[in-house]
């Protein structure tokens, strides 16, 4: 029972990881129809861009460490979105404009992501960085099942993170803008919306909650390295297509199924088999629903 | 004194064909003026040039000039037209947004209006719902759901809570019942009597001229006939192309 609970928590816990950086790729797939590959990489940049502000703070200005991490947070975030911002202005929209296929698109965006990771290496080399710690470890003990401070912090961030968005989306005419373009892009300037002002407040949320999972993710694995962004951006990708992409809530599901069936592949199996397994239950999950948990085959009233 | 809206010898190209080959009306402030001719004429071109819709989906203007109030437009990007000059385009097919209720399509169409107050906007809202009372008893449906005529209601809808003075209109007759038809038309005239400045693209050239002050006939490109109405349901050429006497 007790290792059944601690199981449970740790699963939530990586669940939160896949889950901020899924709903990146949901909410850009949702507005333009594009898989962003780069946004693992972002989630890279922004541990990084986490890293330097930390470094920066506690010792070249010498602040507490909980003021620094109150202050890590949304310095971060906004950061981090505008790497996001950024690679939409100087990659993304100039193909948009000339109105390319798709494909290139997400072709630029593997490339993007291939050169914020060789951009990292080539300006930082390649010793991996060590990050600080900034909050003292607290350990709540139930009988036998332990949890960190840390991890009750990521697992409340994801619950946050979720309940924000879902607000943004349904009751902010700018998320609802984001709904609608979804739908039909072409009726979105005739609503008097400029549809490049969605677009980047599109890429501020996703980027910057990759930015967040980025410093919690430092915080609690605390090496940082280039590729640090890959494969956690591989799997948040699948989670958000398993989930149902473009779909909020499809990203929040994905992420926590990803991190329960890894949790519970490695309870049972040797820890090798762990992604093996992993992406075999999510394949027979696409096998039985290709549209994902909450994806909508989408078909338009003439 | 300049139109409200005049369009100077335009000609687009839509992908690498010329669509219009140097067009040139005028719309007054408080008219009805329609643009009648056959499928392929160039009508739903010349609404999408004067909406500045940007290219691919949209045409792209070679020469010629569209102005509101003796200003240019052509440079002005096509959120502007709706949120600077007030001028709505309720687009062929309607292209209403199915996966929001009719409730969030309309405030989207509030996007612009952040001058506004929360008053202002709520009697719009009123009035958009007296105008059209199937939509508010939908307000909370989701607008995928419904029937042809709402959708089309809720279109023109939208394009009065963008709070426009002129409104551009592509063929809402097309997928009516008459009977839906002839209400939209009979509302339509309502506004116009309210000040309202439209601009209708019709195919049921019959309907457009009964219900318009003034048209153009459009045909391949070119206009080839204008007048008042009357004159124009009395043009012989007219009356045989189009009107099917």
């Amino acid at each position: 029972m007790e290792v059944l609970i601690q199981n449970i928590i740790n699963a939530l816990q990586w669940g939160s990881f896949y889950a901020l950086i899924a709903l990146g790729y949901t909410l850009v797939y949702g507005v333009l129809l594009l898989i962003n590959f780069a946004h693992g990489d972002i989630f890279m940049v922004g541990a990084y861009i986490a890293f330097f502000l930390v470094i920066f703070m506690l010792g070249n200005i010498g602040l507490d460490p909980g003021i620094t991490l109150a202050l890590a947070v949304p310095l971060t975030m906004i950061l981090t979105s505008g790497v996001g911002v950024t690679l939409e202005r100087i990659a993304y929209r100039p193909l948009r404009r000339k109105g390319a296929h798709r494909l290139y698109v997400v072709i630029t965006a593997l490339m993007c992501g291939l050169i914020l990771e060789n951009g990292n290496l080539a300006l930082l080399g390649a010793s991996r960085k060590r990050f600080p710690e900034l909050l003292e470890t607290t350990v709540y003990r139930f009988g036998d099942v332990s949890v960190t401070n840390l991890k009750i912090i990521v697992i409340l961030a994801a619950i946050l993170v979720f309940f924000f968005l879902q607000f943004v989306v349904t009751r902010t005419k700018i998320g609802m803008a984001m709904r609608g373009i979804s739908y039909d892009k072409f009726a979105i300037p005739l609503m008097g919306i400029p549809v490049d002002t969605v677009i980047v407040f599109t890429f501020i949320l996703g980027s910057g909650f990759a930015g967040l999972a980025g410093l919690l993710f430092a915080m609690s694995y605390p090496v940082l390295e280039p590729y640090m962004g890959a494969l956690i951006g591989w799997k948040a990708f699948i989670a958000a297509v398993v989930g149902g992409i473009g779909d909020i809530r499809g990203a929040f599901v994905g992420g926590f199924l990803l991190g329960f069936i890894e949790i519970g592949v490695v309870a049972i199996f040797p820890s090798t088999m762990r992604d093996l397994f992993a992406f075999s239950i999510l394949l027979l999950i696409l096998w039985a629903k290709p549209t994902g948990l909450f994806g909508l085959a989408r078909h338009q009233k003439i | 004194m300049n139109p409200l809206l005049e369009i100077d010898n335009l000609r687009v190209k839509y992908g690498n064909i010329e669509a219009l080959h140097g067009v040139s009306f005028t719309v007054e402030d408080g008219e009805i003026v329609t643009l009648i001719g056959a499928n392929g004429a160039g009508k739903s071109t010349t609404l999408m040039s004067i909406a500045r819709l940007p290219p691919p989906e949209a045409p792209k203007v070679i020469s010629g000039d569209i102005r509101h109030k003796g200003v240019s437009l052509l440079n002005m990007a096509p959120d502007k037209v709706v949120a600077n000059l007030h001028m709505a385009l309720v687009p062929e097919g309607r292209h209403i947004f199915g996966n929001l209720t009719v409730e969030e399509n309309l405030k989207l169409a509030t996007y612009a209006r952040k001058g506004d107050s929360v008053p202002d906007i709520q009697r719009d809202y009123d009035q958009v719902y007296a105008l059209f009372p199937r939509l508010a008893e939908r307000r909370r449906q989701q607008s995928e759901s419904l029937s042809g005529g709402e959708q089309q209601m809720l279109a023109v809808g939208r394009a009065l809570m963008s709070k426009c003075s002129i409104i551009m209109l592509d063929e809402p007759s097309m997928g009516l019942a008459p009977a839906l038809m002839y209400d939209m038309f009979r509302t339509l005239k309502q506004l116009n009597e309210e000040g309202m400045t439209i601009l209708l693209v019709e195919q049921n050239a019959n309907l457009a001229l009964k219900f318009a002050h003034r048209g153009y006939v459009l045909d391949t490109g070119e206009i080839v006939a204008q007048g008042t109405s009357q004159e124009l349901m009395a043009d012989p050429e007219v009356k045989k192309a189009y009107l099917g006497a």
